[in-house]
């Protein structure tokens, strides 16, 4: 991990901003405030399909300090969302699809003003026939949410690679299982907000809890049919995404509406409720899988079906489709695949990304599935897996390509670290060790642009400043490239100053989605820094009269290569280099995207998405309660090749915090719906996510080598261990009293059901 | 109708004239201006909001400010005294952690008022101490380790 060759790569570093965190300094967009800034609020439609027919606003506007009212009829109408061509969002909703949907907002001088004109607006709705689920809502004459698509299927994505039939032939056994995974809120900490200040020049100026600023900049000036230039956005902390903060939502628009409207600066917060029902949740899929598999346990063939809960929007349908079939791909080689995936809008809370995109209910299916056949056939599940664990230079029937794949090494030494063969199979004590294994892209490839940027100045003093538009939520890129930049210049961290993101200022990004930073950013903040320290090595040459190659930065220091004496410091080294030449400023730019990935085949799906792909195996040990049918975590062991870890810190973090996700949606977390498809459930008292009582301790093995094309060989980690985490503690719950629960969440009276059933069918 | 209200916030005295239904985590954030307390929920169902007050920990959005006045409350901003952090927000940075940051001020403070009541917390005690201080980041393996390196060590 840790290499003598670095000075700080592999070395565990808190993050550059941790400081500001831990002493109430860093600021989230709810702590700023502008001089004669209103409160926005947004108002929500009480009906889950149905048009506006009318508003009106007069009492409200009539309210004192209540300065603006929009709604549907305020924006263009131009659809805006992630994908050209599926967007279907308009900002605020003059047909509303689910219980909650914008139909308007206010701006008022306070929160209680806002609050009270919101219950003044009236609003005559034409009321629609609704449909909850995803399957009624495919049937023929089910209520067409979007006049484009027909029975609600809004991505309808299909592979067949290799012959599934005559791989299921060649199987000596097979198996067909259905699964159901839950639907489920980000939880992050920080409700999202925005605040807008529009100036006469026509300029709009956002704060927002954003991880993708340049998306949401997109998205506005569609929306308000204003220039993309005339937007921008600016990230400051974020408390947290796990994906539900990567695209626009009504309140940018609105506030902008109302910025631009009042010509005051508008700020909306979400609460607690609006950020649980009103944003994006992941999608509840029904996953049906079909497994053949020769006495030896090679995998012949696998067919999935998918049926996945849209919610009124598409979000990134197309995307999540296509990787939840993709992602079955990843850790085993499966000589013929086919999958059908369908993503059906229904008149509820708008499904999105979610902390690995797809993968998750998918992975759960697979793997629980694996251990059921390993059972079938008298194999140990850590067997079956090594069996057909894919390999370095593999290439899948799918196109995607393995540069480096460390999975057999992971599944060996982390059944070795977990006692696996030891703690397998003692159902008297009612514990139990179940594992999963998976694997996840380093950014997929997208249409368009997909590179990240990073322009790095020199001060000075010898301070740097690094220039991303990488979106820091918490997860720690900001810290990642100053380290990145600290280890090529032979500066301390401190010494750097991260200033990301900013669409004014910072370099255009994709954004903080697909596990893609550390890949992109991460190798554009290294080819940038490494041209600074080209740029200085020169100078220092002929300083030195030595030759450029042999000038090496260390310890703040610019020394010749084996003459440890002869040096100059680094920020003296900065001072120099301005008055060299004609006077000079020490600027690098780097811009990277992989050259090994292909935008898949529109029609086949075929081609290799990411430059490279993580992989995980995860191992949990659970007891469960016979008589009150709880569950305890009691220990997790990972082996992830997540590539050289550049700061151990982070990577473990990204690993304990997926060990405590995972925790929560196989037990506890769900977002439930009443009968008009409203969200029952959407506040912390009632929508419970794991404390520290319920967490369970997670122990790393070290699996990972350097990736050739990642950053100093790293690869993403903060997305494949979370959907891996799921199963494995499903599969230990099996292993430790023998039930095998496939629709989540796993609740106590599931359990007890399933023992009692267990133990009639074993008298009868 | 607004009224005069005194607070003694972190050692300062703090007059503000405010609606009485006001929280005190609306007027430390708005009237004040520390925003380190974070609105996580509203309903006390997060511990983003947690303030010390007497040095116990106190759910500010639940809490009107009219109650606490003349009582001693303690911010995250106020733990740091000539520019230094204290030790529980070192120990917070050393042992990474904080992810996000969003639920840090409230973790800290949670576990200042702990080791302060008691300062050879077990594992135990200190897991139960922090249930009410929600983090999605971290998974709380790290505020915990943080917290236990604190036990015993003055
Ligand atoms: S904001 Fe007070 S407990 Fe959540
Ligand atoms: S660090 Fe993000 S919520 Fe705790």
């Amino acid at each position: 991990m840790g290499s003598e060759t670095y000075s700080q790569v592999g070395k565990a570093q808190p993050q550059i901003d941790a400081l500001a965190k831990a002493t109430g300094q860093a600021k989230y967009t709810a702590d700023f405030n502008l001089p004669r800034m209103l409160v926005g609020k947004l108002l929500g439609s009480p009906h889950p399909h149905a048009r506006v027919l009318s508003v009106d606003a007069s009492k409200a506007i009539a309210l004192k300090g209540v300065k603006a009212v929009v709604t549907g009829r305020d924006v263009l109408g131009k659809k805006y969302g992630m994908f050209k061509s599926r967007r279907d969002e308009t900002g605020l909703a003059l047909k509303a699809r689910y219980v909650g949907d914008p139909v308007a907002a206010v701006a008022a001088v306070d929160e209680e003003t806002a609050l009270e004109a919101l219950d003044l607006i009236s609003i005559e709705y034409d009321v629609l026939p609704a449909v909850f689920d995803p399957e009624e809502a495919m049937k023929e004459g089910a209520p067409q949410l979007h006049d484009e698509y027909e029975r609600n299927v809004v991505a309808d994505t299909h592979y067949d690679f290799g012959d599934a039939d005559a791989g299921f032939k060649e199987s000596d056994h097979i198996r067909e299982d259905h699964f159901f995974m839950q639907p489920n809120s980000h939880g992050c900490m920080e409700p999202r907000g925005v605040l807008v200040d529009y100036d006469i020049t026509g300029k709009f100026t956002m704060w927002t809890s954003t991880q993708s600023p340049f998306h949401v900049r997109r998205d506005t000036s569609r929306a308000l049919g204003i220039p993309l230039s005339k937007v921008r956005i600016i990230k400051p902390h974020v408390g947290g995404g796990f994906g539900g903060k990567i695209e626009t939502h009504p309140m940018h628009i609105a506030a902008a509406l109302l910025a631009m409207k009042t010509a005051r600066p508008v700020q909306i917060i979400l609460s607690r409720e609006e950020e649980i029902s009103i944003t994006r949740i992941r999608a509840a899929m029904q996953i049906h899988v079909k497994t053949g598999v020769r006495k030896d346990g090679a995998i012949m063939a696998q067919y999935v079906k998918i049926i996945a809960d849209s919610g009124a929007y598409s979000s990134t349908s197309i995307m999540m489709m296509y990787n939840a079939g993709l992602s079955c791909m990843i850790p085993y080689r499966i000589p013929n695949f086919k999958y059908d995936g369908y993503q059906v809008y229904t008149n509820k809370a708008v499904s999105g990304p979610f902390r690995g995109h797809g993968a998750n209910q998918p992975r759960f299916a697979v793997e629980s599935q694996l251990d059921m056949i390993a059972e079938d056939i008298n194999m140990d599940p850590a067997a079956l897996r090594l069996r057909n664990a894919s390999q370095t230079g593999d290439t899948t029937i799918s196109g995607l390509n393995f540069v480096s794949c460390e999975l057999s090494r992971a599944i060996e030494e982390s059944t070795k670290k977990a006692e696996w063969d030891k703690k397998r199979g003692r159902k008297e004590t009612n514990r139990g060790i179940g594992m999963a294994c998976g694997g996840f892209v380093c950014g997929a490839r997208g249409a368009g642009h997909t590179a990240s940027g990073t322009n790095i100045h020199v001060n000075e003093d010898g301070g740097v400043t690094v220039l991303s538009g990488a979106s820091d939520i918490g997860q720690g890129c900001n810290s990642m490239m100053a380290q990145i930049t600290a280890e090529e210049l032979g500066i301390p961290v401190s010494d750097v100053t991260v200033i990301a993101a900013d669409t004014e200022t910072t370099p255009i990004d994709p954004g903080t989605f697909s596990s893609r930073v550390t890949f992109y950013s991460g190798n554009a903040t290294l080819i940038a820094a490494r041209q600074v320290k080209s740029q200085l090595a020169e100078i220092a040459a002929t300083l030195m009269e030595a030759s450029a190659d042999d000038i090496l930065f260390r310890d703040k220091k610019v020394f010749v290569k084996g003459s440890p004496d002869r040096f100059i410091p680094f920020g003296e080294l900065v001072k120099r280099a301005e008055g060299f030449g004609h006077g000079r400023l020490i600027i690098g730019q780097g811009q990277w995207a992989p050259t090994n990935t292909q935008f898949p085949d529109r029609k086949t799906k075929w081609g290799n998405v990411s430059g490279s792909y993580s992989f995980s195996t995860q191992i949990a040990e659970v007891e469960v309660d016979r008589e009150t049918g709880q569950v305890k975590v009691l220990d997790v062991t990972i082996g992830d090749d997540c590539g050289q870890v550049i700061n151990p810190m982070s990577v473990e973090g990204q690993a304990e915090g997926s060990v405590y996700m995972g925790i929560g949606h196989a037990f506890l977390e769900q977002t439930i719906f009443g009968d008009n498809g409203q969200m029952m459930n959407p506040s912390f008292l009632d929508f419970k996510m794991a404390t520290p009582l319920e967490c369970a301790p997670a122990t790393m093995v070290e699996v990972g080598k350097p990736d050739p094309i990642g950053p100093y060989g790293a690869k993403e980690i903060g997305e494949g261990l979370l959907i891996t985490s799921v199963p494995a503690i499903v599969n230990a719950i099996y292993d430790a009293v023998g039930v095998r629960i496939k629709e989540l969440p796993v609740t106590p009276e599931k359990i007890l059901d399933a023992l009692e059933k267990k133990e009639t069918e074993g008298k009868s | 109708m607004k009224r005069e209200l005194e607070l003694n916030v972190n050692d300062e005295l703090w007059e503000v004239n405010v609606e009485p239904h006001k929280t005190l985590l609306e007027v430390l954030r708005e009237d004040i201006g520390f925003t380190g307390a974070k609105e996580g929920c509203g309903l006390g169902a997060c511990g983003t909001c947690t303030v010390l007050v007497e040095g116990a920990p106190l759910l500010s959005c639940l809490t009107l400010a009219l109650e606490v006045q003349h009582k001693r409350i303690t911010t995250i901003e106020g733990l740091v005294e000539g520019g230094r952090p204290d030790p529980v927000q070192k120990a917070f940075i050393e042992h990474g952690a904080i992810q996000c940051g969003f639920c840090t001020p409230g973790n800290i403070l949670s576990a200042k008022a702990l080791l302060d009541r008691n300062p050879r917390a077990s594992r135990e005690e200190i897991e139960e101490a922090l249930a009410g201080n929600l983090c999605r980041c971290t998974g709380y393996q790290k505020i915990v380790e943080a917290v236990e390196s604190l036990v015993g060590s003055e």
